[in-house]
């Protein structure tokens, strides 16, 4: 038995060692990214690429969110790394500081992107402190609030005042209160009403979303701290200072992670903890009647359906107007990098530049899966809204149009302020720790910046 | 409780003509009863919420979330495991859009699981051999030593094994995903060594004496003889690499490296923010535990055996 197993194992170690060759062959470049709803644009991209470039072949790759970073680091450490992958802003400073990224502008085909040929601001947000272009824009999002049409009309409100809404850290302006409204306890009592119990809450007015530590709030509280006219460093892209000890910023988030305790929005526990759902997930299980979430989720936001199959009535508005009397939302956006691990940068570059023109742009715009980085391309997808979802996407593109954007805080050390963030922030949500303990963590910011340089 | 009863009946029979008496159905029996179906429904019961859920709908899913039936009866989790649907029908479920190659990353675990119990199992026999039943000079010292390789955290091992792997020029290969855990694990060697210390030694002199070689009573004595501890740390090994997940996420590039578990991570999150493929995941899950069912199912006994068999006295 013992003499067959081992004959077994020997001969599935040849069997496996055998047909083996040893990494890609010439002219096959490596691409990876990791929304898997964006593979298919992307794949009509390659096909249209391979037929311009008779002598190269793309080969995708795509990861889940969770497992692409650790596993792009990990191809750094190895030389397996892909020639060109989708970089995020958030992440994007890490590998500038680990001089894994290649230079754009010196390499012949993506030496001449020029700033102005995408959204206002986008480009730039690629340039590292050397001042030279690391990723070629892809696209762009901002953020607006998804809400359950349904659930907005059974409590008496106009979907079209949703447009309106106006919020300030005192007494929530008429976000709060509409939120209040939206909420209804296990009784059926809305929260705005007397006898309202908010330990036993149905359905939340504001979907939760964690923290947000991580991401700088982007799809959190950034919306709000943005519009009382909060920076979070002295400078964008690359700040060295934080300013967490604003009292704006404070004011902000006791406010904001205070209707978690008011009982309008879904706490820790009532999302699920650590494995929190989503707002899509809380929308569609009625946890909640409207979310904040980014533009590359409305993919997601439209495809829910009730238990019966039908189709939910999901509308977008845009975030309220704040203090400053403007809305604000994050711009955030993706971008391709090529690595230097690349054995053929040349052609990386030609990728590239491929993936960040026009063909490829509308190509994906045509998908309405995001909004690409050219204006083209971004119409296109506003079209394909209109048309295929029967969705006005206004709320995300007006932010544009209206000049309400701020970018994603970009600085150095990414990674450790991520791991300094999301503890404390995680303390504010869950109750434990007021906003003040964020004079703390700027201080240790502003240290780690000092050691760090 | 098939155990327990069982001995009890034949007692009966042996004790004469008498037809065996009536187990009484008393107050307490019944509620061991009641007790034991309650366990079994407690544990049991996320068996039948992950084929409750991979039967859902995944676009329905959290609108039926309390439901106990499949929210929208769907095949659609399943058609994803396979690869049957199209990959925009699998993007419009919530599921990943590109190829799954199914029966490929199959072939794989079971090529890896086989090749890390194979190798494991043997080598840490010979070195289990060595430490218990030869004479050497500071052989428990460096057992101790050896020893201590079981508290370092695997994390620790993991970049010089990648380096090395990559050196081999094993990336993306079979072979480099169960090299590293082939050869030994010191878990496996102190688990046998406590066996082959139970062993009597007359039997080994006897052999001796009839001239038989140390490799021989290795291979003709002591391995026979410890078929159980075998058996069941081979079933271990087994189940254990079957459900790696990090080290083959690191090593394997394609699919023709791709195991199962690493398959499996393609329903999880897809993109920040949004849900994941719940029905594809859990359908996924159910078909790649069904394996190691069967495993449990044909060796449960084995295993129940060799936990209280403790060598010849």
């Amino acid at each position: 038995m013992l003499r067959r197993l081992l004959l077994t194992a020997l001969l599935l170690t040849t069997a496996a060692c055998g047909g083996v060759g040893s990494g890609g062959t010439t002219g096959t470049i490596e691409y990876w990214l990791w929304d898997s709803s964006q593979q298919p644009g992307y794949q009509k991209c390659a096909d249209a690429f391979q037929r311009q470039n008779p002598g190269l072949r793309i080969h995708i790759s795509q990861y889940g969110w969770d497992d692409y970073w650790s596993k792009l680091t990990a191809s750094f450490i190895a030389d397996t790394a892909p020639d060109v992958f989708t970089d995020q802003l958030a992440k994007f400073p890490q590998f500038v500081d680990l001089q894994v990224l290649r230079p754009l502008d010196d390499l012949g085909p993506t030496s001449d992107i020029k700033d102005s040929d995408y959204q206002e601001g986008l480009a730039e947000l690629w340039k590292g402190k050397d001042g030279k272009r690391y990723g070629a824009p892809k696209d762009w999002d901002t953020i607006a609030v998804f809400y359950d049409t349904a659930a907005v009309r059974a409590a008496g409100i106009d979907p079209a005042t949703l447009d309106e809404l106006t919020w300030n850290p005192r007494d929530g302006g008429t976000f709060e209160r509409t939120i209040a409204h939206l909420t209804i306890d296990q009784n059926g009592v809305r929260g705005d009403e007397p006898g309202f119990d908010r330990t036993r809450v149905k359905t939340y007015g504001l979907a939760a979303n964690g923290g947000g530590g991580d991401n700088w709030g982007q799809t959190q509280w950034s919306a709000f701290t943005g519009s009382a006219g909060w920076q979070a460093t002295d400078k964008n892209p690359w700040g060295a200072r934080f300013n967490l000890d604003d009292p704006v910023v404070q004011d902000t988030l006791n406010w904001y992670f205070g209707l978690v305790r008011k009982g309008y929005m879904a706490s820790f526990a009532a999302i699920g903890g650590r494995n929190a759902i989503t707002p899509d997930t809380q929308i569609q299980s009625g946890i909640a009647a409207m979310g904040l979430s980014g533009s590359w989720t409305i993919s997601s936001f439209t495809k829910l359906t009730d238990a019966a199959g039908r189709k939910l009535d999901i509308g977008v508005a845009p975030t309220p107007i704040g203090p400053i009397g403007k809305r604000a939302s994050m711009f955030n956006g993706l971008a391709d990098s090529i690595t230097t691990f690349s054995k053929q940068p040349e052609n990386a570059a030609k990728w590239v530049k491929f993936l960040s023109g026009e063909q490829c742009q509308n190509i994906i715009g045509e998908s309405g899966v995001v909004f690409p980085a050219r204006p083209a391309g971004t119409e296109l997808a506003i079209r394909y809204n209109e048309k295929e979802r029967g969705l006005d996407v206004s709320a995300f593109t007006d932010h544009i149009r209206n000049r309400t954007t701020f970018p994603l805080p970009v600085t150095s050390n990414a990674a450790d302020v991520t791991a300094l963030m999301t503890p404390a922030l995680e303390a504010i949500f869950l109750g434990e720790a007021p906003a003040a303990s964020l004079t703390r963590l700027n201080a240790q910011l502003n240290q780690l910046f000092e050691v760090a340089g | 409780m098939a155990t327990v009863t069982a001995p009890a009946a034949s007692d009966a029979r042996q004790t004469g003509p008498k037809p065996p008496p009536k187990p009484r159905f008393g107050v307490g029996r019944a509620l061991g009863w009641a007790f034991m179906i309650l366990v079994m429904i407690v544990s049991l019961f996320p068996f039948y919420w992950i084929l409750r859920t991979a039967l859902s709908d995944n676009n329905a899913l959290y609108a039926g979330g309390d439901s106990l039936l499949p929210v929208q009866f769907s095949w659609g989790g399943f058609e994803r495991v396979f690869g049957i649907q199209t990959g925009q029908e699998a993007i419009d479920a919530g599921g990943a859009g590109q190829p799954i190659a199914f029966w490929r990353y199959l072939l794989n675990s079971v090529l890896v699981a086989t090749m890390v119990t194979a190798g494991q199992v043997f080598f840490s026999a010979m070195a289990a051999y060595a430490f218990a039943r030869l004479r050497w000079r500071h052989r428990e010292q460096v057992f101790a030593v050896f020893l201590a390789g079981l508290m370092i955290p695997a994390i620790f091992t993991l970049l010089p094994n990648f380096v090395l792997i990559k050196e081999l020029g094993l990336v993306d290969t079979v072979l480099g995903i169960a090299l590293p855990s082939m050869l030994m694990t010191p878990f496996a060697v102190f688990f046998l060594r406590q066996f082959f210390l139970g062993i009597s030694r007359e039997v080994e002199e006897a052999a001796m004496v009839e001239g038989a070689s140390k490799t021989r009573i290795f291979f003709r004595l002591i391995l026979p003889i410890s078929a159980a501890p075998i058996s069941t740390l081979s079933i271990l090994t087994y189940i254990t690499s079957w459900n790696e997940y990090f080290w083959p996420l690191m090593v394997s590039y394609t699919d023709r490296s791709r195991v199962l578990t690493v398959a499996l991570g393609v329903f999880k999150s897809q993109k920040p923010q949004a849900g994941p493929d719940w029905a594809g995941l859990m359908a996924a899950t159910l078909v790649a535990a069904l394996p190691m069912l069967l495993l449990f199912l044909v060796f449960a006994r084995r295993i129940v055996n060799s936990i209280g068999f403790s060598g010849i006295k």
